[in-house]
């Protein structure tokens, strides 16, 4: 007869003898095993390999681990950790946003102290300035007409000395 | 205890999982929570790799590199699985690298010391007697054959599933694959156990 489990049997039957099965499905599993022969033989071999997986216990851990790991997890840290570990003790997630809020309110006032307000200028000196200038174009251009027309007469003198 | 992971639909995962939540404490910089977390789990993974690497030297070694990796990733941990999966990815993969690098002088130097690993075993009322130290000797001895001829991938299977009780969807987590493939590592590795140590019964 062909076992039902079959398919199934590594599944059902590890699930079992890990304890994992509910009781209802232990019952009918357990009532299954007394005429199934490859089933049963199936979890005695497999108890056994549990059975001598139980034998190995592991050596026990180091005395010193806690502090070996200690030191290196403080050699690890970094100049920014180092830097940060005051603002830790406060929970870095709150003083973040209070950091950035500072830091703008920093910028603001840095911002509005470096635009310097010109000193002002009075409306009068101003009123000259642009009365003057268009005076002293004027006065310009009159010494630049004096200065050619000094030059023409030294030019004709020396051509007549050459003769 | 049961640990449970609830997912929050907007927010990613709630942590239920006691271990998630003390992470999440130690994110925000209690180091006592994280002592409370080294002291819980030191020998769960240091027993681990010993087993995966078969040598006690390098099985701590690799768990001070776990619990440092822990540690340096605080600042961005999220609770998305529970933490021992995530604890135990991080111990196999470091596992898995380790036997990949130094294969062949750690199979040989692991079978051969079979005297520095030892642990003070005692029955309780009298000391073993001579043939009963040299019984069990030789039946540690094959079971960690037996273990370390078993493929990578199958023994950390094997190892977290006997030691850890881990269920499949767990291991499959820590093994980035999926269920039915790890049943597959476990189905043939326990296949092969059972074929060198059913005799042990």
């Amino acid at each position: 007869m062909k076992c039902p489990l079959e398919a199934k049997r590594n599944e059902v039957l590890l699930d079992y003898g890990s304890g994992k099965l509910d009781a209802g499905d232990v019952s009918l599993l357990e009532g299954h095993l007394e005429s199934c022969h490859a089933c049963r033989d199936f979890v005695q071999a497999q108890r056994a390999v549990w059975d001598a997986l139980d034998v190995w216990e592991p050596a026990p851990v180091s005395a010193d681990f806690n502090r070996r790991l200690y030191q290196r997890i403080d050699r690890q840290v970094s100049w920014f950790d180092r830097m940060m570990r005051p603002f830790q003790l406060f929970g870095l997630r709150r003083v973040v946003p209070i950091a950035a809020s500072a830091a703008v309110i920093l910028m603001a006032g840095l911002l509005i102290q470096r635009t310097p307000t010109p000193p002002p200028q009075p409306q009068h000196d101003t009123a000259q300035m642009e009365a003057l200038q268009p005076e002293q174009v004027v006065l310009a251009l009159d010494e630049m007409e004096a200065l050619s027309q000094l030059s023409r007469p030294v030019r004709a003198d020396s051509a007549d000395s050459k003769m | 205890m049961d640990e449970r992971v609830n997912r929050d639909a907007g927010a990613g995962v709630t942590a239920l999982d006691p271990d998630a939540e003390l992470m999440l404490r130690v994110r925000d910089g209690d180091g006592v929570s994280f002592g409370v977390l080294l002291d819980k789990h030191r020998l769960p993974v240091v027993h681990f790799l010993y087993r995966m690497i078969q040598n006690q030297a390098v099985a701590e070694e690799l768990a001070q590199e776990v619990f440092l990796r822990v540690y340096r990733s605080r600042a961005t941990y999220e609770p998305t699985a529970k933490f021992t999966t995530w604890l135990f990815r991080i111990a196999t993969h470091l596992a898995l690298n380790s036997l990949r690098d130094g294969k062949h002088e750690r199979l040989q130097e692991r079978l051969d010391d079979t005297s520095s690993d030892l642990p003070a075993r005692q029955v309780a009322d009298s000391r073993p007697s001579v043939e009963q130290s040299m019984v069990y000797q030789a039946r540690l001895d094959e079971v960690r054959r037996a273990v370390a001829a078993l493929p990578e991938k199958q023994r950390a299977a094997v190892l977290m599933h006997k030691y850890r009780e881990m269920e499949y969807s767990q291991i499959a987590k820590v093994l980035d694959c999926s269920e039915s493939a790890v049943k597959s590592l476990l189905f043939r590795a326990y296949e092969t156990l059972r074929a060198r140590l059913a005799h042990m019964a």
